[in-house]
C-alpha cells in the first residue's frame, strides 16, 4: 500500500498526522505493508501505483503557498481522482479542492477544481466542537472545527447536517465533502484518531478500489472506542443542551 | 465626570470583590468600560509602561520582573491575578490611580493576552513590549500561532521599545519594518540539539517566505539558530543571551558576567529569567540588583507545587492543556531526574475557561520522552484517560508501564497505598485543582 503524503511539514496542524499514523497501523493490522510517501517542496509527484492521497491541516498562509505549488500538478491529480484514486483531505487541505478561494480583501484565487464549492475566507475564526451523521459511516461523526472560512455550494458533504456546531457555511450545515472515492472534512481530532468507525469507512474505500475483499473482522482497538464513546457522550449532552 | 465614575465604580468593584473573598480582578474593569469604553486613553500613566505577552512564560516573568523593579526601588503596578484582557488591565490601572486619573506608580508592568492585547493597546502604547514566544497553544480558542501572530500585530505601536525573543522564528518577525529592537536568546553553546525536536516541526519553513529554514543549534522543539534558504530570516545575535548554562547544577551566565542560581531547573525558567535579565536592563536597574532578586527566585503563582501523598514526595508541574511545548519541556524535565518515578498525566477538563472534548493536542506532544528507565510506571488519569491510552499506544512505551486509571481519586489511593517513589503529575489549572485537593501541599 502507497500513501501520498502531500506537504507533511507545512500542513501538519491538530496532529493531523495522526490520521495516517491510526490508517497505517489498522492496514498493517489487516496484512499489508504500508508506504508513506512525503511530498515536499520542489519534489516531482507521481500518483501511478498510490492507492491514497493525503493531505493535512495547515495555517491559511500555509495553504495558499501549497495551491500556488500544486497547481503544476493540478491536472493529473484531477484525472486520478476521476478515475477512483481514493483521496482525504483534512481541515484547511479540503478548502484546496473548490473553485475559487477568496480572501477576505476580496482577491480571488483558483482552488484545484476538483470540487465544485467555493470558499470565502472570514475575518474571524469559527471555533467549536461537531457531532453529525454521515452516510458513510453508521455511527455519529465528532470533531472539532476550527477554520476561518465558509465553504458554499457543496451538493454532497461528508456529515448530511451536523447536530452540533458549524458546519461548510452554517450552524448545523452540513460538513465536509464527498465524492466517489475521495472525501475532505475541516474536522480536526484528528478525525480518524476521533472516529474508529470512520477509519473503517475509509480502509473499505481503499480496499474496495484496490479490490481486496473486506476482511471479516476488524482490529481492536478498545482505547480508541472507550474515547469515542465519551467523546460522543460529552456532545450528545452538548447538543441537547445539557 | 465619566472618568471619575469609571474610577470610583472601578474601585468599588474591586473592594467588594475583596470583600466576598473572590479575586474579581476583570469584572470592576468590565464595568468601568460601560460607563467610560475609552477610559484607558484618558488615564495619566507613569513613564514606564511594561507588556509582557507571548504563549508561554507571561506569568512567570511579569511575577520576576515585579520583583526585580521593586528590588531597584521602584513602585510597581501589576496584574499579578493574570487577568490579562482589556477588563483585568482596565482594573489593574484605575485600581492604582488617583480620583483625578493619574496611575500612581513609577512603573506599570502588565501581562497582556496575545491574542487580545490589540484591544487594550489601541488606548496606549507600552513603551517597552516584550514578546516572549508564540507557540500553539489552546488552539481550540487561538486556531494557529500565525493567526495569533496577526491578531497582536496591531498591539504594537511603532514608537514602542520591542524585546524579542532571538530563538523563535514566528514572533521574531515583529522586527521586520520595527525600529526600536533589542533581542534576548540562549547561545549555541548552551544548545542541546543539532535539528528540532519533537512531533511537529513548526520552523521548517520559513514564516516570511515560505522557502525551507535549516538550523544551525536547537534548545528545545524548533526554538533555537534557524535560517531561511532562501530570505534574510535568520536568528538574529541577542543583546541578551545565556552564554553558559548548566540544568544539573543549576547554573546559569547571562552575558559571560551574571551568573545565576536557578531554583527550577527547567529551560522554562532558564528563558523567563533571561526575559527577565532583559527588561530589568531595559528599564535601567543594575545588573547585581536584577541578579540577586532572581537569583534562586522561587516562583508563587502555583505553577509548581511540592506536595506529599503517603510516603511518595510529588511535584506538581502545570503543563497547560492544548500546549504541546509547555508539556513536552515538562516531560524533558522529569525526564532528566535520575531517581525512580512514577508519572501521573491528568486530562479531566480540557480547559477552566470553555468547554471542548477536543484532545489533537495530545498527538502534538512528545510522551515518547517517558519512554526512560527511571520513570517505573505512567498513570493516565481523568475524562480523557482512554484517548491518552490510546496516544500512549503509538508510542514506545512498553505497555506494563502505563495504566489507565480514570478517576484521579483511585489512582491517588493507589498510590498512597503502595511506594515511595517521587511522583510527578503533569496537568492543566483546570485539572490540578482536582489533585492538590487529595494531597498535602508543602509550604514553599
Amino acid at each position: 500500500m502507497r500513501i501520498l503524503h502531500l506537504y507533511p511539514d507545512e500542513m501538519n496542524l491538530y496532529g493531523s498526522y495522526a490520521n495516517l499514523t491510526v490508517l497505517t497501523r489498522q492496514w498493517e493490522a489487516l496484512g499489508q505493508t504500508v508506504t508513506v510517501i512525503p511530498v515536499k517542496q520542489g519534489d516531482t509527484v507521481d500518483f501511478t501505483d498510490v492507492d491514497l492521497v493525503y493531505m493535512g491541516a495547515g495555517t491559511e498562509r500555509a495553504r495558499d503557498a501549497v495551491l500556488a505549488r500544486m497547481q503544476r500538478f493540478a491536472k493529473p491529480l484531477a484525472a486520478a481522482v476521476a478515475a477512483g484514486l481514493p483521496l482525504l483531505f483534512v481541515g484547511t487541505a479540503l478548502e484546496l479542492l473548490g473553485q475559487t478561494i477568496t480572501a477576505p480583501d476580496g482577491t480571488v484565487t483558483n482552488g484545484l477544481g476538483i470540487a465544485e464549492f467555493a470558499v470565502t475566507q472570514t475575518a474571524t475564526r469559527i471555533v467549536g466542537d461537531v457531532l453529525g451523521d454521515s452516510g458513510l459511516c453508521g455511527e455519529p461523526v465528532v470533531g472539532f472545527m476550527n477554520k476561518c472560512t465558509h465553504l458554499t455550494g457543496v451538493t454532497t458533504p461528508l456529515i448530511s447536517a451536523c447536530r452540533l456546531g458549524f458546519g461548510n457555511a452554517a450552524e448545523k450545515d452540513g460538513e465536509g465533502w464527498r465524492k466517489g472515492n475521495a472525501l475532505g472534512s475541516e474536522l480536526t481530532g484528528p478525525l480518524l484518531v476521533k472516529n474508529p468507525a470512520l477509519l473503517r469507512a475509509v480502509t473499505e474505500i481503499v480496499w474496495n478500489y484496490k479490490e481486496i475483499p473486506l476482511p471479516e473482522t476488524w482490529p481492536e482497538e478498545p482505547y480508541a472506542a472507550a474515547g469515542y464513546a465519551q467523546t460522543v457522550q460529552q456532545l450528545t449532552l452538548r447538543a441537547n443542551g445539557g | 465626570m465619566r472618568l471619575w465614575l469609571a474610577i470610583v465604580i472601578c474601585k468599588l468593584g474591586k473592594l467588594a470583590g475583596r470583600l466576598l473573598g473572590g479575586r474579581g480582578s476583570s469584572l470592576p474593569g468590565k464595568l468601568a468600560l460601560k460607563i467610560c469604553p475609552d477610559v484607558l486613553s484618558r488615564v495619566k500613566l507613569p513613564p514606564q509602561v511594561i507588556a509582557i505577552s507571548g504563549s508561554n512564560g507571561k506569568t512567570s516573568t511579569v511575577e520576576m520582573v515585579a520583583a526585580v523593579l521593586r528590588a531597584a526601588g521602584k513602585t510597581v503596578a501589576y496584574n499579578r491575578e493574570g487577568s490579562n484582557q482589556i477588563e483585568g488591565i482596565t482594573t489593574l490601572i484605575l485600581g492604582n490611580a488617583t480620583f483625578g486619573g493619574t496611575v500612581k506608580a513609577d512603573v506599570l508592568l502588565m501581562e497582556a493576552d496575545e491574542r487580545y492585547a490589540a484591544r487594550t493597546f489601541r488606548y496606549f502604547s507600552p513603551t517597552l513590549f516584550a514578546v516572549t514566544n508564540l507557540y500553539r497553544d489552546q488552539l481550540t480558542r487561538n486556531g494557529h500561532p500565525e493567526w495569533v501572530f496577526d491578531a497582536l500585530r496591531p498591539a504594537v505601536s511603532g514608537n514602542t521599545h520591542l524585546l524579542l525573543n532571538a530563538d523563535d522564528p514566528l514572533s521574531s518577525c515583529y522586527a521586520v519594518g520595527h525600529d526600536k529592537v533589542s533581542w534576548f536568546g540562549l547561545e549555541a553553546a548552551v544548545a542541546a540539539f543539532d535539528a528540532p525536536t519533537g512531533i511537529y516541526n513548526d520552523g521548517a519553513v520559513c514564516p516570511l517566505c515560505r522557502a525551507p529554514m535549516t538550523y544551525d543549534f536547537v534548545h528545545y522543539n524548533h526554538i533555537g539558530g534557524y535560517r531561511c534558504t532562501n530570505c534574510d530570516h535568520r536568528r538574529p545575535t541577542p543583546d541578551f543571551a545565556v552564554t553558559k548554562m548548566d540544568l544539573e547544577s543549576g547554573e546559569l551566565v547571562i552575558n559571560d558576567e551574571v551568573s545565576i542560581h536557578l531554583a527550577f531547573t527547567s529551560i522554562y525558567n532558564v528563558c523567563n529569567v533571561l526575559a527577565t535579565y532583559a527588561v530589568g536592563r531595559l528599564c535601567g536597574v543594575d545588573s547585581d540588583i536584577i541578579r540577586q532578586t532572581v537569583d534562586n527566585f522561587v516562583l508563587k503563582n502555583g505553577r509548581l507545587v511540592q506536595f506529599t501523598l503517603g510516603a511518595h514526595k510529588g511535584t506538581l508541574l502545570t503543563s497547560k492543556h492544548e500546549n504541546s511545548v509547555a508539556y513536552d519541556t515538562n516531560l524533558r524535565y522529569i525526564r532528566q531526574t535520575t531517581d525512580p518515578c512514577t508519572v501521573m498525566i491528568i486530562v479531566d477538563a480540557v480547559s477552566r475557561k470553555y468547554f471542548t472534548a477536543e484532545t489533537s493536542w495530545l498527538w502534538d506532544i512528545d510522551f515518547d520522552l517517558l519512554n526512560a528507565d527511571h520513570i517505573q510506571k505512567v498513570m493516565l488519569c481523568g475524562r480523557y484517560a482512554n484517548d491518552l491510552a490510546q496516544r500512549m499506544t503509538y508510542t514506545h512505551l512498553p505497555p506494563e508501564k502505563w495504566c489507565v486509571c480514570p478517576s484521579i481519586a483511585d489512582a491517588c489511593e493507589q498510590l498512597k497505598a503502595a511506594g515511595d517513589e517521587h511522583l510527578y503529575v503533569a496537568t492543566c489549572f483546570s485539572d490540578k485543582g482536582k489533585l492538590l485537593a487529595l494531597v498535602e501541599k508543602e509550604d514553599v
